[in-house]
């Protein structure tokens, strides 16, 4: 299967990369095709251009280089995992910039002929969101889970009819162990590494 | 009433920065004090801190957001602005306590249908999250155009009015 793993988190040294790694390398450990896209370690700008917008209902919207080539990636991909600390109750600026200026129209979704939307990434069939959040889970009840909105309804509506979703989150990562975060790590390998 | 009246829009001629000026000149006509920004327009680098706004968000009494809701939320830059202003907010430094209204006017490409579907989480980050480090008791309001990639001229000029209106008596 062919698995983009994508990361947002500016810090290289936290957790949020030994997610990525974890995920990385449950997933190689099966046979699969992975591709890492490191948001922030590849600078991925966050915010859409004025041309970006004025493209985007164009036969040609992507013309980033960086957005261009994420966007082939994406297209071919068959699940898609996203690792991110979750922020203000939702994903982080980085991810939701990267949402909008690569899964455009054309890759994420495409316009019918009454301009109505209908799913483009139709080869993805596992949607994978792995988060770690500052608050407790019942904050989080409070807030609502912004960000898993984002990824496993707007995103998921996107994908194929079949497409299955898989969700894994540490709350209070501040106050977490290390034995308790080796424990997250553990949870990550068993999930990825079941398909 | 003080409003700060936020904008984000990489685009000066859209729509969203006509909903902008319709509203700050609601606003004004209604006797309130205004000031405004635009992130795109400032070059708001989303690195950045948002030190360069602390004066205007300490200030007002009402924060007024204007965007289009792209993928159920607010734009990437616009929640850039939203992180750094929590960074900034700190366990050193006060809440905003001084903001007690928050105020999101905001267009859809899909139908409310559809929004409903994916959670509608900019109302929620806003209402919910951002309302946390404001006043205890802030109240919000959520102005909103849906279908806009469909909408006809009229529509569009009747949701100005729309604006207007509600601004005229926030």
């Amino acid at each position: 299967m062919r698995v983009v793993v994508v990361v947002a988190d500016p810090d290289p040294t936290g957790f949020t990369q030994a997610i990525a790694a974890t995920a990385r390398s449950a997933l190689d450990g099966n046979g699969h095709d992975v591709t890492v896209l490191d948001l922030c370690g590849e600078g991925f700008r966050a915010a859409m251009s004025h041309d970006e917008r004025a493209a985007y209902h164009s036969p040609r919207p992507l013309i980033d280089p960086m957005a261009e080539r994420h966007a082939g990636i994406v297209k071919r991909a068959e699940a898609l995992v996203f690792v991110y600390p979750t922020t203000l109750s939702t994903v982080p600026a980085v991810l939701k910039g990267w949402l909008e200026r690569t899964l455009v129209p054309g890759v994420g979704f495409v316009f019918d002929e009454h301009h109505r939307v209908r799913p483009g990434l139709t080869d993805v069939r596992w949607l994978v969101g792995i988060s770690t959040y500052r608050v407790s889970r019942s904050s989080v009840k409070l807030t609502h889970d912004n960000g898993r909105r984002v990824l496993m309804r707007a995103l998921r509506l996107n994908t194929a009819v079949r497409t299955r979703r898989s969700w894994l989150a540490l709350y209070e990562i501040d106050r977490r162990t290390p034995d308790e975060r080796a424990a997250f790590l553990h949870r990550v390998e068993r999930k990825l590494g079941a398909w | 009433m003080k409003a700060f009246v936020v904008c984000c829009h990489p685009d000066p001629e859209s729509f969203t920065a006509a909903v902008m000026a319709r509203a700050a000149e609601a606003l004004r006509a209604a006797g309130h004090a205004v000031r405004s920004c635009d992130l795109y327009a400032d070059g708001f680098d989303p690195a950045a801190d948002v030190a360069g706004y602390s004066d205007s968000l300490r200030w007002c009494d009402a924060l007024v957001f204007v965007y289009p809701t792209w993928w159920s939320g607010q734009p990437a830059l616009l929640a850039a602005w939203l992180e750094r202003m929590l960074e900034s907010i700190g366990p050193d430094a006060p809440r905003l306590a001084n903001v007690r209204r928050l105020i999101t006017i905001t267009t859809h490409g899909s139908s409310r249908f559809i929004n409903l579907l994916e959670g509608e989480t900019g109302r929620r980050v806003i209402g919910r999250a951002v309302r946390g480090v404001c006043h205890r008791y802030a109240r919000t309001s959520w102005i909103a155009l849906y279908g806009i990639d469909r909408s006809t001229p009229a529509d569009r000029q009747a949701f100005l009015d729309r604006v207007a209106e509600r601004m005229s008596r926030v």
